[in-house]
């Protein structure tokens, strides 16, 4: 690795957290939705505008090399372990009352069904038709990827449907779930629930939901963390299995019916 | 086995750098508000727990590696740290208090600063995906979302 360009992409990140954590926590109030800008939104655009390719020059060029870019991308993930570590510790001290709910925790699983019932429809009322298998058979992780690539290869219709899915949540997912997550708890939705139903199966979007929940409401911090790492940890025991004998064969199903009205 | 060896360290430095980078984090953001969580001796004491849990959670997925249960095999990595943190965390009190003297949101933003690095050279494959898929992303991730909170909604109710 060249050592120079590592220093400056260390030296990069320490001035992109400086400048997302100056401008702080940001509210755009329209009517009585508001949405907050946590710091951790514009350290992902900031980065992401800077890695244009037109911009591209001088010490950019350096920090955005393509070691650089490769070892983030590589040991993102190893980079976030502490973060998982962290869940950990919230879940333990709410051990009781997340086992006394229990059985919400695992009947909202059946949520993970909602890419189809809702996807599903939209995708083929504007037109797509095989594509819109791989993109909705999940949130188009690495769970679904692995599933279509086995079974349809990536190189199909459905095989593109789940790629291009997976580079959008890659690249939108955390922005656009820290974006929602309070949108829902002004329509009235409670934390909890909306806490529970932030363990999508993506770590990044989980954060997403979930830090803005807790921006919002400091007080209820420690339960709003503890139910999304909890709910996130059941659907990577049961995300596979809802996938495959839930999902699927309802996609299957509805496609059919629905591409068949279609005709007539 | 020297390569194996030699991809651990890797991994602990990868490590202390984003606890490095979740310190530096917490105290600029008490530069911007003082009444943020204070870096004390027991932040410090944190931020190695969950350096301890990582690499733990590390070598667990590692050996799990070697078992012929592919369930156990593809448990993703991230799953094995926070199983470790939870179980420690259950046994020793000590940890709880001293993960919880670390910021929470403090722990996000050098992360999404990586990821945002990460993701550069994907936005020129955007534009092979059509607008149609961006929509149908849109429904799909709020189809999860809603649907999921919707039930918990209707359960946490019934719950009281």
């Amino acid at each position: 690795m060249n050592k120079v360009n590592a220093v400056l992409l260390l030296v990069f990140a320490l001035v992109i957290i400086t400048i997302a954590e100056l401008i702080g926590i940001q509210s755009i109030t329209i009517g009585s939705i508001t949405i907050s800008l946590l710091p951790l939104v514009f350290a992902i655009i900031i980065t992401m505008v800077l890695g244009m390719k037109v911009l591209r020059a001088g010490p950019l060029k350096r920090i955005y090399s393509k070691q650089n870019v490769d070892f983030s991308s590589k040991y993102l993930i190893f980079i976030m372990l502490p973060l998982m570590a962290r869940y950990g510790a919230d879940v333990a001290p709410q051990m009781g009352e997340i086992l006394q709910v229990g059985w919400v925790f695992i009947f909202q699983e059946l949520g993970n069904l909602g890419t189809v019932l809702i996807g599903l429809p939209i995708a083929l009322l504007i037109g797509l038709r095989r594509e819109a298998i791989g993109a909705t058979l999940g949130i188009g992780r690495e769970g679904e990827l692995a599933y279509i690539s086995e079974k349809y290869t990536l190189e199909s219709d459905e095989g593109r449907g789940v790629l291009s899915l997976y580079i959008i949540g890659t690249i939108f997912g955390a922005l656009f779930f820290s974006i929602i997550a309070p949108v829902l708890l002004d329509l009235g939705f409670r934390p909890e629930a909306l806490a529970m139903a932030s363990g999508v199966g993506s770590s990044s979007m989980m954060t997403g939901a979930s830090s803005t929940l807790v921006a919002r409401l400091p007080e209820m911090e420690s339960t709003i963390t503890s139910y999304a790492a909890a709910s996130q940890l059941l659907t990577s025991f049961l995300g596979t299995f809802t996938m495959i004998f839930l999902a699927a064969p309802l996609q299957q199903f509805m496609y059919k019916f629905l591409v068949r009205s279609d005709r007539t | 086995m020297k390569a194996g060896l030699n991809q651990y360290v890797k991994y602990a430095l990868v490590l202390l750098l984003s606890i490095a980078l979740i310190l530096f984090t917490q105290e600029i953001k008490l530069v911007k508000n003082p009444e943020s969580t204070p870096v004390t001796w027991l932040t410090i004491a944190g931020l190695f727990s969950l350096y301890l849990f990582s690499m733990m959670g590390i070598g667990i997925s590692q050996m799990m590696k070697k078992i012929d249960i592919s369930f156990l095999r593809n448990f993703p990595i991230l799953g094995w740290v926070s199983i470790t943190s939870l179980v420690m965390c259950l046994i020793f009190d000590f940890f709880v208090t001293a993960i919880q003297a670390v910021d929470f949101l403090s722990i996000t933003t050098p992360i999404l600063t990586f990821a945002g690095i990460s993701v550069v050279d994907r936005l020129a494959d955007l534009r092979k995906s059509s607008w149609k898929i961006g929509l149908v992303a849109v429904f799909v991730f709020i189809g999860t979302y809603v649907v999921s909170a919707l039930i918990a909604q209707f359960g946490l109710t019934l719950a009281g």
